[in-house]
Order: C-alpha cells, then sequence, then structure tokens
C-alpha cells in the first residue's frame, strides 16, 4: 500500500464517518396525500431497511449520496439519492398501469402482463365507491361483458350474474370462488371485506374445470401484508332508500270516466254515476316508503417477518321500500386470514368466514305480488273502509287484492348461519417445486317458517284462507373442496420460463332437507301457532330419498403447462380430467383441453423505442369446458314421482316413476375462442383492451318436451335429459381508461367500457324445433320459445297493425275469430295475417323481441381535486325487450295512464285500442305488450372529502374520511314498467314483468377512518 | 426437520389422490330404483295406488264432455281465459291446444303407470294378485278409453312401459284394435274382481261391467252391451238413490248408485303450476260461481255454464232441473247472495259440480274441492242398457223398462214410445239425467247427432279431436293428423 492509497483510504474513511448519519422522513400517497404505514425503506447503498409508522414516519441510516428505495404495496416504486440530511417527504404514485400485478388463476397467480386469457379485475377502490349491499352489484359496469340483473330489488335478493351471455337453457350461474372456497350465494359476503374480484371469461376458466363454463369469479379477502404494523380501520355507512320509479296509475276520477266508458261500450250500467265525490287512494304511494340502511364494518390488519394476519366484522341491516321490516335483510359476518411461513420453504395459509344472515320477504314477483295489486287496486277503494278493517277488493277479479291487508298478512323469516373454513400448505423444495394440499370447507344451516293467517280478501278471491297454514323448515348443506398440487417452475438460458403445475381436485356437496307443515291451528297470530298446534302435519320425516338428501361429487385430474420465452411469448395449455355424480358409469368422465397464446409485442425490439405503444399483447386462447349442472341421477329411472289417491276418504301415498331417465346423457360441452389485444398509451396513463369472442355450446342438457305417449305429465315425472341443443354467443368487449394528474391538486381517472351480445340457438334437438315457457296474462298460452335460429327466450306472438277504424276495415281485414272467440270490431287490434291464409290463427305468431340486451356499456369518472374526491358510475344495456305483463285486465281494476290515449272513435289513433267489458281479442299477446327496456342508469354517484393530516394528528387518526353518495339517482328508459334492469333469471323466460320489486334510489353518507 | 416437512405435505397430497380413486364417484342414489320394484304385495298395492292418481287428472275431460256440446258454455273470465277451452266450446280447436294436448299427456301418463305394474306382473307373488292385476287392468281400459273417444286411434301398448326413444317407432293403433285391448283388460278385471272392494274407491267388478257396456255401446256392438249390462244390473250390488237431489253432494259421496266414482280430497294443497297434481276436483273449482258470496256455495272460475236450451228442455215437475241447474239470478235474490259476472254468463251455473261450502279450502281452495266425480252411475247403466236393446233391437220392452227404472225414481210418467221415439226419448232422458257430468258431446257423436245439435260441429272432421300438434312432432312427424284438421 503506497502513501497515495493510505491517504485516499484515509480520506474516505474519514469522509464516510463525518457523512455517516441518519436520513428521516414520510412517505404519502401522492394523490390522497394519506400517510402509509408499512411501507418499505431501503437503503440500497448500504442494504439496510425500515418500514414506516402510522404516521408514515421513518428514519434510516444514510449518507449523502446513498440511494433510498421506497415500495409500497400497490404504488410504484421510487428511489431517491441522499443528498442532504433534510426531512424528506415522499410521494408515490399509485400503481395505476397494474401490469406487476398478480392475478389468481386457479391453482396459482400470474402477473396481468403475461395473463393470456380474457381477464377483468375490479379493485377495493371501485367496491368501497359503489357501497354495495351485495357484491354482484359492483360488477354491474365494471366488467365488460358481465351482466348482473336482479328478479327482485327486495333487500337480500339474489342476483343473476351472467358472463359473456347465455350460454345453457339451465344453470348459467358462473363458478364463484371465496379464497378458493366455492360460495353459491354471495349474500354472506361483506363487500367490504374484498380486496379483488377477478371474471375469467374464456377458456382460460377451463383450469377449473366443470362448472367453469359460465365463467369464474374469484374473489380475494383482504388479507395482511409482512411487516405491516397493526392497522385498524372502521367504516360506517348509512342511509335510506326509496323507490327508484312509480307508475303512473289512474286516480279516481279518471279511473272511474274510463271505467264508465268501458261498461258503456259492452251496453252494460256504468259503474260509477257520480264521479264527483269519489275517494282516491294511490296504492303505489301505500306501499312504497323510505326504508333504512346501515352498514358499520371494523378489521385490523398486519403483518410480522413471518406471519400476516387480518380480522374483520361487518354488520348491515337493510329495510325494504316495499313492506319496511316485512321484507328486511340483516347480515353479521366475522372474517380472519393467518398465513404463517412456518420455514423458509413451509407456508401456511388460513382463513375462516361467519356469516349469519336472516331477512323476511313479501310477495315480489308474478301474478299477485304487492306491486301487482297496488297497481292494479282500484283507486276509489280506500284502504281501510269505515270500521277501519282492511277494505275488500271487490270487482277486481279473483286475484287481485288490498295490498295493504296482503303486506299485513305476511309474515315469514328465513335465517341462515354459515361457516366456512380453508386450510393449506405449501411447501417449497428441491429449488424448482412446490407441494401445495389445501382443503376448503363449507357448513350452512337455514331454517324459516312461513305462515298463511286466515284471511279474507273478498269474495272468490284465491288468496282466502279459511284455515290458517303454518309451516318450518331446517335444512343443513356441507361441502368441501380438496386440491393437491406439485407446481414445478424454471428457468433455463436465461430465456425459456417454464412452469408446470400437476394437481387433483376433489368436491362433495351435500344438503339434508326438513320440512313441516301444519293447517287449522286454532290461533292466528303469527306468535302463538306452531306445527304441533295444527290440524295435520306433513312431517318432515316424511320426506325420503333426494327429497330430503343429496350428495354429489366431482373429482378432476389436471396438468397445467405455462411458458414463456424472454417475457414475449407467452403459452398456456391446461388439460383437465373431470369425473361427476351426475352421469352414468359409461360417460362420467371427460377430458377438457384449454391453450393460449400472447405475445407481448412491446418487448421487441423492434418496437421498445416506439412512440406510439407502453405496451401491447395480443393474445388468443380457445378451449372445451365442460358442464354437468343437471339434476343428478338422470340416468337411471328412479320412483321419486308422485302417486297419490284417495281411499276411504283418506289420502294414501303410493309410488311412481320420477322424470324419465336417459342413460347416454354425457357432458354438455361449451367451444370457446377468445382473441384479445391489451395495449398502454402515454405513458401508461391510457389503457386500451379489446376482445372479440365466440362460445357455442354444444350436446346442451336440456329436458325437452317429449312425447306425451311416455308419461312424463304424471305428477311427479319430468322429461328425461338429453344432449339435445347447441348456442351461440358472439361478442366484442372493449375497455378504455385514462387517469392522469392535471395539476398537484387536480387529477382524474375516466373509464369506460362495452359488450356485444349476439346469441343464437343453433339446434334444439327435440322434433318439434323448439321449446316453449314464460306464462302471460290468466290461461294464455306460453309466450317465450328456446327456438333454432332465435335468441333464448324470445318473444313469440301475434303482429299488430294498427286498430280498426271502422267496419269497412274489419269486413276488409281476414277474421280474428280464432284468438278469442269474437269478431273484432271497430277499436280492436288489427292483427297481421303473416302466412297470408285468410284467417287470423295460432299459425300467424311470429319473433316479437327478446330479452338479452345487444350492448351493455359501463361508464365512470374520478375526479380528485385537493381534499376532495367525486366518483360516477353509469351502466347502460340497450336493445334489451322487456313484457309489460303486470295489468290483470279486469273490467274494474286500475291501469296505467296509457289508457287514456285509448281508441275513442275513428280517426282517435292507431295505436292503443278501445276500452270495453266485452270480449275482445286485444289480450292476446302481441307486440303491444313487448317494449324496449333499454337503459342507462346513474349507478353511483358520491362527494367525498379525506381530512387533511394536520387535523388529524391530535386524534391518532391516519386517515378520515366523510362522504355521501346516491346509488341509482336516476334511470333512462322508455320502459314503462318499474324496472327496466330485472329479469326473472330464467333464460327462457327471463324477461315478463309481472311487477318486478324496482331497485332502490339511495341516499347515503359515510365515515371511513383508519386508525 | 425439513425432510420430515416435506414427508408430511407429500403424505397429505398422497393422500388425496389416492383416497380420490375414481370409485370415490360411485354414490347410489337414495331412491329406489324402478327396476328393483315389485318385490312384495305392498310394492304392487302402492305402485296400484300411482297408477289411479291420474284418474283425478280427467276433470278436464269431464268439464270438455259437456262444453264440446251444446248443454254449457266455456264461461271463465273473459275470451281468452283458458283459450284452448273456448275454442272447443266455439269448436274452432285447432291441432295446437293446452288443454287437449294435457288429456293426451295425462291419459298416456296414467297407461304408463298401469303398465308399469303389468311389466313386472309375474315378479313376485302373493295371494291377492288377480284383484291387483284386475284393477290395474281396468284402470288401463279407462284410460285408453278416454283416449279413443278424444282422439281415435292412438298408440297401443301392453304390458310394457312406453321408453325413451319408442315414441319414434311406436305409430297409430286403429281404433278398432284398441278398443279390442279395452274390452280384453275389462273382461279380465270382470273375471278377477269382487263387488265388494277392500277400500271405498277402488274399481269392481261392477265397474268394469258398466265400462264394458259403454265401450261395446260406443261400437254400436249391441248385444255384448246388453248382456254385460244385464248381469250387472241383475247382480243387484247397485241401486238408485231414491231421492236425486242427494247424490252429488259431498256426504253422499260412494252412495248405492255409484257403480265408478273417481275420489277426490281436500286435505292436501294444490297450485295451477301442476292442476294433475291436485288431489281435489279441479273442475268443482273452475265451474264454481264467480265472486261469490252468500250461503250454501263458494267461490269458482264460472266455466262450464249451461245453456237456456238445455235448461229449457226439463219438463216442469223434473226434479232433475234444480239439482242439475242454479239459477244464480233467482237464487242470489232470495238469499241475498252477490257474485259477479264472467265470460258467456248466462245465469246458470252447473249446480252438480260446483264449489260448495262446508270443506276445508285448503289452498288454492280453488283446486281442492273435495266432491268426487261420479263416473259411472246405475242411472247411466240404466239408461246404456234401455239404448242397447231399443238401437239394437233387442225388445223395446225391456229397453222401455230400463228407462222407465229411471223415471220411476223421478216420479216421472212411464214412457210407452218406441222404436225411433223411444230412441229418442232414451237419448232426452240421458242428455237429462247425466247434464253436467261430462257424457253428451260422446253421446252426440257416437249417435250420429252431434252435427244437428252443436254450432259449428263440421262432419268428418269434429268426431274426434285432433291430435296435438307437438305430439305428432315429437313422436318423429310420422303420425297422420285426424281428418280435416
Amino acid at each position: 500500500m503506497n502513501k497515495f492509497t493510505l491517504l485516499l483510504f484515509y480520506f474516505i474513511a474519514a469522509y464516510s464517518f463525518a457523512q455517516q448519519s441518519i436520513v428521516s422522513g414520510k412517505v404519502l400517497e401522492q394523490s390522497t396525500g394519506e400517510a402509509l404505514l408499512g411501507a418499505t425503506v431501503q437503503n440500497k447503498t448500504k442494504n439496510k431497511a425500515t418500514t414506516t409508522d402510522f404516521d408514515g414516519l421513518f428514519s434510516i441510516e444514510a449518507s449523502v449520496g446513498d440511494v433510498l428505495r421506497f415500495t409500497y404495496v400497490g404504488a410504484l416504486t421510487k428511489e431517491v439519492t441522499v443528498k442532504n440530511f433534510d426531512p424528506l417527504t415522499i410521494k408515490l404514485l399509485e400503481d395505476v398501469a397494474t401490469l406487476e400485478e398478480v392475478v389468481v388463476i386457479g391453482y396459482g397467480t400470474q402477473a396481468v402482463r403475461e395473463v393470456t386469457g380474457a381477464v377483468s379485475i375490479v379493485d377495493s377502490e371501485v367496491i368501497e365507491n359503489l357501497k354495495p349491499s351485495r357484491v354482484e352489484e359492483a360488477l354491474q359496469g365494471q366488467v365488460a361483458g358481465v351482466n348482473v340483473t336482479s328478479s327482485s330489488g327486495s333487500p337480500g335478493a339474489g342476483l343473476n350474474i351472467r358472463i359473456r351471455g347465455i350460454s345453457t337453457n339451465g344453470d348459467n350461474r358462473p363458478l364463484i370462488l371465496v379464497d378458493g372456497n366455492i360460495i353459491e350465494d354471495l349474500s354472506v359476503i361483506n363487500p367490504g371485506d374484498i380486496e379483488s374480484v377477478s371474471v375469467l371469461k374464456d377458456a382460460t376458466a377451463g383450469i377449473y374445470g366443470v362448472r367453469a363454463a359460465n365463467g369464474v369469479i374469484i374473489i380475494t379477502t383482504k388479507g395482511g401484508r409482512k411487516n405491516q404494523p397493526l392497522t385498524v380501520e372502521f367504516n360506517s355507512w348509512g342511509g335510506f332508500q326509496q323507490t327508484s320509479r312509480k307508475l303512473p296509475t289512474l286516480n279516481s276520477q279518471q279511473y272511474a270516466l274510463i271505467k264508465n266508458e268501458a261498461f258503456a261500450n259492452n251496453g252494460e250500467a256504468i259503474p260509477f254515476t257520480d264521479i264527483s265525490n269519489l275517494s282516491n287512494t294511490d296504492y303505489q304511494d301505500e306501499v312504497f316508503e323510505d326504508a333504512l340502511v346501515l352498514n358499520n364494518d371494523a378489521s385490523i390488519r398486519g403483518g410480522t417477518e413471518k406471519s400476516t394476519y387480518a380480522f374483520g366484522v361487518a354488520v348491515l341491516s337493510q329495510d325494504g321500500i316495499v313492506g319496511s321490516d316485512k321484507s328486511d335483510f340483516d347480515r353479521f359476518t366475522m372474517r380472519g386470514n393467518f398465513d404463517h411461513n412456518w420455514t423458509k420453504n413451509l407456508k401456511m395459509e388460513t382463513g375462516f368466514l361467519y356469516s349469519y344472515t336472516s331477512n323476511k320477504s313479501i310477495n315480489d314477483g308474478g301474478l299477485g305480488s304487492v306491486l301487482f295489486n297496488a297497481l292494479n287496486m282500484a283507486p276509489t277503494i280506500p284502504v281501510r273502509n269505515a270500521a277501519g278493517e282492511f277494505s275488500l277488493a271487490e270487482g277486481l277479479g279473483n286475484e287481485v287484492i288490498n295490498p295493504e291487508a296482503q303486506l299485513a298478512n305476511t309474515f315469514n323469516k328465513n335465517k341462515v348461519g354459515k361457516i366456512s373454513g380453508n386450510f393449506g400448505l405449501t411447501y417449497s423444495f428441491l429449488d424448482h417445486f412446490k407441494a401445495t394440499a389445501r382443503i376448503q370447507a363449507n357448513y350452512s344451516e337455514a331454517y324459516g317458517n312461513n305462515f298463511n293467517p286466515r284471511a279474507f280478501y273478498g269474495f272468490g278471491k284465491v288468496f282466502n284462507l279459511t284455515e290458517n297454514v303454518y309451516s318450518e323448515y331446517e335444512n343443513f348443506f356441507s361441502d368441501y373442496t380438496y386440491d393437491a398440487f406439485v407446481t414445478y417452475n424454471n428457468t433455463f438460458n436465461d430465456k425459456h420460463n417454464v412452469e408446470a403445475t400437476l394437481g387433483m381436485s376433489a368436491f362433495r356437496t351435500r344438503g339434508d332437507f326438513n320440512d313441516q307443515t301444519a293447517f287449522g291451528n286454532v290461533s292466528n297470530d303469527y306468535n302463538e301457532v306452531s306445527i304441533s298446534g295444527g290440524r295435520n302435519i306433513v312431517d318432515g320425516d316424511e320426506l325420503v330419498g333426494s327429497a330430503r338428501r343429496f350428495d354429489q361429487r366431482l373429482l378432476s385430474h389436471f396438468l397445467r403447462v405455462q411458458y414463456d420465452y424472454d417475457g414475449k411469448y407467452l403459452f398456456s395449455g391446461v388439460i383437465r380430467r373431470d369425473g361427476s355424480t351426475i352421469f352414468g358409469p359409461e360417460n362420467r368422465f371427460g377430458v377438457f383441453p384449454t391453450a393460449s397464446l400472447g405475445w407481448i409485442a412491446s418487448e421487441e425490439s423492434f418496437l421498445k423505442d416506439n412512440k406510439i405503444f407502453d405496451f401491447l399483447k395480443v393474445r388468443a386462447s380457445a378451449g372445451i369446458i365442460g358442464n354437468d349442472r343437471i339434476p343428478a341421477f338422470g340416468f337411471v329411472s328412479l320412483l321419486t314421482g308422485e302417486g297419490q289417491y284417495v281411499f276411504n276418504d283418506q289420502i294414501i301415498n303410493g309410488t311412481a316413476g320420477g322424470a324419465l331417465s336417459n342413460p347416454e346423457i354425457k357432458w354438455e360441452e361449451q367451444f370457446t375462442a377468445n382473441v384479445g389485444v391489451d395495449m398502454q398509451f402515454l405513458s401508461n396513463k391510457l389503457n386500451v383492451t379489446l376482445d372479440v369472442f365466440n362460445r357455442e355450446t354444444k350436446d346442451l342438457l336440456i329436458a325437452p318436451d317429449v312425447s306425451g305417449i311416455l308419461g312424463a305429465a304424471a305428477p311427479g315425472s319430468g322429461a328425461p335429459f338429453i344432449n339435445g341443443g347447441d348456442i351461440r354467443n358472439r361478442g366484442i368487449e372493449f375497455s378504455i381508461g385514462y387517469s392522469d394528474k392535471i395539476t398537484n391538486d387536480l387529477s382524474f381517472n375516466a373509464n369506460f367500457n362495452f359488450a356485444t351480445l349476439d346469441n343464437e340457438v343453433l339446434a334444439v334437438n327435440n322434433d318439434n324445433g323448439f321449446i316453449e315457457a314464460g306464462g302471460f296474462g290468466v290461461g294464455q298460452p306460453p309466450i317465450t320459445r328456446f327456438q333454432e335460429g332465435f335468441t333464448i327466450g324470445y318473444f313469440y306472438g301475434y303482429q299488430t297493425d294498427g286498430i280498426f277504424q271502422n267496419a269497412a276495415e274489419v269486413a276488409a281485414h281476414p277474421s280474428q275469430l280464432a284468438l278469442a272467440g269474437v269478431e273484432a270490431q271497430p277499436g280492436d287490434f288489427r292483427y297481421k295475417d303473416l302466412n297470408g291464409d285468410g284467417v287470423v290463427n295460432l299459425d300467424d305468431r311470429t319473433e316479437l323481441g327478446d330479452p338479452l340486451p345487444d350492448v351493455t356499456m359501463g361508464f365512470n369518472l374520478s375526479l380528485n381535486y385537493k381534499n376532495w374526491d367525486f366518483q360516477s358510475y353509469f351502466f347502460a344495456s340497450l336493445g334489451n325487450d322487456m313484457v309489460r305483463n303486470y295489468e290483470r285486465n279486469q273490467p274494474l281494476t286500475n291501469t296505467t295512464t296509457n289508457i287514456l290515449n285509448r281508441w275513442t272513435g275513428e280517426g282517435s289513433t292507431n295505436s292503443f285500442p278501445r276500452v270495453t267489458t266485452g270480449a275482445t281479442a286485444n289480450q292476446v299477446f302481441s307486440d303491444f305488450f313487448v317494449e324496449d327496456a333499454s337503459f342507462l342508469r346513474a349507478q353511483n354517484l358520491q362527494l367525498g372529502y379525506t381530512l387533511n393530516e394536520k387535523a388529524l394528528d391530535n386524534v391518532k387518526l391516519s386517515k378520515l374520511r366523510i362522504y355521501a353518495a346516491v346509488r341509482n339517482a336516476f334511470t333512462l328508459t322508455k320502459y314503462q314498467g318499474f324496472d327496466p334492469s330485472a329479469s326473472s333469471g330464467d333464460p327462457l323466460a327471463s324477461g315478463i314483468d309481472n311487477g318486478f320489486y324496482p331497485v332502490a334510489r339511495t341516499f347515503l353518507i359515510g365515515i371511513n377512518a383508519k386508525f | 426437520m425439513k425432510i420430515y416437512k416435506l414427508y408430511i405435505v407429500l403424505f397429505v397430497v398422497a393422500i388425496g389422490f389416492n383416497a380420490c380413486s375414481e370409485d370415490y364417484l360411485d354414490v347410489t342414489s337414495e331412491d329406489t330404483n324402478s327396476e328393483n320394484f315389485f318385490n312384495s304385495q305392498e310394492d304392487y298395492e302402492s305402485a296400484l295406488v300411482g297408477a289411479y292418481d291420474l284418474l283425478q287428472s280427467t276433470y278436464l275431460n269431464v268439464m270438455l264432455g259437456d262444453i264440446a256440446s251444446d248443454n254449457t258454455l266455456a264461461g271463465g273470465e273473459s275470451a281468452t281465459d283458458v283459450i284452448g277451452i273456448q275454442q272447443i266450446d266455439d269448436m274452432l280447436h285447432t291441432p295446437v291446444n293446452e288443454q287437449l294436448s294435457d288429456i293426451w299427456q295425462r291419459m298416456f301418463a296414467g297407461v304408463n303407470r298401469t303398465n308399469f305394474i303389468m311389466e313386472f306382473q309375474d315378479k313376485t307373488d302373493f295371494p291377492d294378485k288377480p284383484r291387483v292385476l284386475g284393477e290395474t287392468r281396468f284402470l288401463r281400459a279407462y284410460y285408453y278409453f278416454e283416449l279413443v273417444k278424444f282422439f281415435g286411434d292412438v298408440p297401443l301398448v301392453v304390458d310394457q312401459r312406453f321408453l325413451f326413444g319408442d315414441q319414434f317407432e311406436v305409430d297409430r293403433t286403429p281404433k278398432a284394435d284398441v278398443y279390442a285391448q279395452i274390452e280384453r283388460d275389462l273382461i279380465f278385471a270382470i273375471d278377477n274382481l269382487e263387488y265388494t272392494t277392500p277400500d271405498v274407491g277402488r274399481a269392481t267388478k261392477g265397474s268394469a261391467q258398466a265400462l264394458l257396456g259403454k265401450v261395446y255401446l260406443f261400437q254400436q256392438k249391441y248385444g255384448d252391451a246388453a248382456d254385460v249390462l244385464d248381469d250387472l244390473i241383475l247382480s243387484n250390488a247397485y241401486s238408485l238413490v231414491t231421492d236425486y237431489s242427494t247424490i252429488f253432494e259431498n256426504d253422499n259421496e260412494n252412495n248405492s248408485e255409484s257403480v265408478f266414482e273417481i275420489q277426490y280430497s281436500d286435505a292436501e294443497g294444490a297450485g295451477f303450476g301442476c292442476l294433475q297434481c291436485s288431489e281435489g276436483n279441479v273442475a268443482v273449482g273452475f265451474n264454481g260461481i264467480r265472486n261469490y258470496n252468500g250461503p250454501l256455495f263458494d267461490s269458482g272460475f264460472s266455466f262450464n255454464v249451461p245453456t237456456q236450451e238445455v235448461v229449457d228442455l226439463f219438463e216442469p215437475s223434473d226434479p232433475r232441473k234444480d239439482v242439475a241447474i242454479l239459477d244464480i239470478n233467482a237464487f242470489a235474490a232470495s238469499n241475498g247472495a252477490t257474485f259477479s259476472v264472467g265470460f258467456e254468463h248466462t245465469g246458470f251455473y252447473n249446480r252438480k259440480y260446483i264449489a260448495r261450502q262446508g270443506d276445508l279450502n285448503t289452498g288454492d281452495a280453488n283446486l281442492t274441492n273435495p266432491n268426487n266425480y261420479r263416473a259411472i252411475r246405475l242411472a247411466d247403466v240404466y239408461l246404456m242398457a234401455a239404448e242397447a236393446y231399443n238401437s239394437g233391437n233387442l225388445g223395446d220392452g225391456q229397453a222401455r223398462t230400463y228407462l222407465n227404472i229411471v223415471r220411476t225414481r223421478l216420479n216421472l210418467p212411464d214412457v210407452q214410445l218406441s222404436g225411433t221415439a223411444l230412441n229418442d226419448a232414451i237419448f232426452l232422458e240421458r242428455r237429462l239425467e247425466l247434464v253436467g257430468e261430462g257424457h253428451h258431446f260422446f253421446d252426440l257423436v257416437r249417435t250420429g247427432r252431434a252435427a244437428n245439435e252443436i254450432d259449428g260441429f263440421v262432419s268428418g272432421k269434429h268426431e274426434v279431436f285432433p291430435i296435438p300438434l307437438e305430439e305428432i312432432l315429437l313422436a318423429g312427424n310420422r303420425w297422420e293428423q285426424n281428418p280435416n284438421y
């Protein structure tokens, strides 16, 4: 060592010693200014690390010139070179690009950038903004190609999720996994617990095999992070709900005039001789009310070097906008996650979820629902008569009753307690291998009762009861999923990345049903009636066989190979063999392959320096997925029919065959192809995704009408399931998002997506070529069809061609006698003689529309200005038709004000027929009853304010945000009914509106606090 | 330690792979397989109950038997209320008719349930088997007779079920062959059944004799009809109820005059989703008075309302008129009752089978009326016998004797006619005696009177109903439609 080097060493050492000190500072989230706790601060130069505390504060040993690296999950990593020892303020940008995010893809995760399937992600922020009572509501409008409809706006009512249309005539529900656990009913999940929702829309869902044919929704709950200090979060929001729509019905005077005209037109005495002093009751005002909704949840999260944990409780209480506490929903959930690394190689993941839901329900669908009655009840009849009793709905036919009396006589409750747990071990060995074994299990108990008291609503009403009926049920369900798989992961020559997963999965679900019904309790009080108090007990012990319990199982083996070359060329292939107890021994197993390819073009050298794309990926997938969602044991004939007769004046239970069997039934197969492109522009500020897909379901499992000589019409029997149809869904999905920061104070984020859907039935192999469904009116033939060449569940009826203006026009037109046994008169509909055979009859029916939207769109816009934030979410559905079937059309039932435009004489109108109490064919199902139910809905408008840090320092809060929001603020539609977004969920008959319970408009305020 | 944990994980994984071999999927059903049944008398008896079950669904056949004729109108709520019934009333029915489909499907369901027993008739022996098989074959004959009456030629299968796939092979069997099988079944039943039964409601030897007599009459086999009906009458197993007005009341079910009666009960609920599942008499509710408020009766749907024409046919002194016909306007006025007016309101109701008070009204109360259907009454038997003697030229004296037995019970004067005039008198007596009981349309057709009596009836067409179009299509589109449909 010479002098020079010695000197140099001295200087360096001295300098270093002198400069060695502590750097401190604070880490904030850039857009919100929120202090980030648990951010990792790493001195890269000195290889030291620390994390930020509650207030985002840190201090770390560092010298001038050292490089500090700040990392935080969900934020872009930032590196800073130490220049002096002034406190640093580090603002981390939210990671908008999300490309480094990982997505759960089934038996593993994958970086979003490498995903080759059509996968959409909804993150917790969206869910937090939307404040849904149920998770499904957060998917509508967020994911292109996912359509969520409700069959009732009643609290706790189920929602129908349809991913990329209707692919089967039967069960179209996607597979839903919550932390790997199959959950059929999402009402048990508190949306606030959700970290992210991934939606697998194409063949890559095939890794989940059977039941993934309708797509897969993977929900991950919020967990803790390593080295994260204990965080406590509290959310509280509440507000009130009101109906999003009321229909314009006739008031007493309009009503009396119209009814007088109808009676007079039929030569009958008019019912209202004095219209000057009529009682006027708006029954919609009577049944709709403002209802409360309140949610509170609290959670803690955290982690150490080896463990992470999370725990949360939530309570939701929601009343209904019809019937208030008679249609309420309460939910309590408690959940916990605990993950622990026993050693470097052995990792344990555990979780549990407990939920307890309780709801009451009113009659909210079909003929006789509360809303149906509210629309049809005569406005001249007051709710209560002079004696204070509920008025009888006299003169309004057999079904229409006083809706207030109906609500007063509604008594039921349903409670479900459910516990779910998961436990998994992953062991890494031999450098490249990982073995995982995990079990997920659910157990639930559902119990409840229903009481229909003795009641009298008017003479001849079908709801009159001279003997009350009380029933109770207690059902038990359990299921488990056991997965075991080994993953091999290696990189060769730095460029060939290979991952292979080999595994198996077993699923078993069981149920046990118990029902009891008692007729004729002496007491007529819900609180006093009991099973033992009844005259006649239909005992649950008599439930036998499959009515009493079921046991279904699946057994699957799978192999997945993923390969990429240099992060540019991606391949993933899955082969899965599924076995199901649904099918007979010969057809029990199906083998289903799927494959996908991707090319990250922006990684190519010739595009690397381009000025347009920041990222460009082209991907394609294709595959076959099986579906087994039909009732069990369709392959053998079982004696499950009903054979009852009366001997000695006593009902005797005999034995009879159940549904006809078909030993040949096998897997329904879905062939899916998807081509997509993901692009990012303008420094990753603009994201575009485009997908084009074609899904064809073959060997559809249908139970079509079969020849009557087979005896399927017998009580308890039914048609056999056959593999007898083919449906195609095609569409384009496009989404575009832009986010930018305009000034330091103002940033915004806008997203738009749309999806088109073309659904066509390609074949129905039941010889008559169609299946009918869907009731209309009273005693009319079915109006929807599942038929080759048409959209599933399309409407089938007569085409009107204006109104007959005079007798000459009637005489000039083919006879319409066959429609209702009466010849048309002026003022009646002219129906088209489509086949030109000179008479209008059943053969002249045709397609009148379908309930599936052609295009669905979602749009949201968020703005942040200083401490203020604003979010808006919109959803639009175009091209969906709906059948108006909520008017009972009895001589004295009320109607909407449309009737004021009726035909009153030659030239008065060509669109609305005359009113008469006489027989006409105007009520047969025609295009008059089909309406365009396209709509645009403002799902959520929200304004929030986050208190600045200084104000919070005193109260030891790291974040406090208050906000106000309106859900379903407005809906723009031409549809005249309550809710254009409603659907019965039955794929064959989804668009018939019997007076759907509309979604509520909700005004709420809330607070979000983090400690 | 490390190795130890590796073993734990691999062990768990291996358990999964092994425990889940393919027999994991061998789950047997909780329900009995239909091929493993009939191991005891109880099994046969139980399947027989199932075979009886479809009789209850013939309420619709009974309603149409009058509505299609000039006895009653469809009625109901409006011109579109059960359009299939409205069309049949107006003779406007086409091959697309839900109610005709119902009848086709339900009667074949009954046939299949009887054939399920017959297919396994030799599997297990027990002393009482002749009776079980006798009742089974009676039921098969009953269902096939309904099918032949409505549709003419129908697919016939004997002692085996139609299985899925058979519908593409089987043809419509000529009506004569179906009748031959019906006769064989009924003769077997006569030979193996007694006049008395272990339970009220089962078919008896008398039931089989009466039905066979009717089947002969429908084929104009007057001699055979007279023989078997004579046997029945001479057995004295049945006797006319003295007071005609009590016959159709609920507390007089299975009375001395009932040769065969379809049993109903109000003890179990029912819904519109499966009318054939109801244990109640659906026709009674359908025929009931619309929105009725008053004594004695209950509300219903105002179907099957008698015409002024049939009301006017009763002689003033005929006690049957006030039993068969309810003049609702007069009744309401004198009893302070109210009701509403349905479609095709005539002012009359089919009083024999309308809803009455006093039952349990189990929901839906319109579908669970308990009143049995008196399918074959002894009065019907006498009138059939009279017709057989007269039409078969076997002796007008005996014909008059049988006819006058029926009239004597009513304190109506004896008929002294003979020849065609006697034939007309017997026919009129049948119509008045049995109005509202579902026989008249088929009586008009089989005697060639329909075209003269029913508005819109086209000879050569309306004698049978069309085969439901969907049934033709679902059987492979091979069957020819009935003429002129």
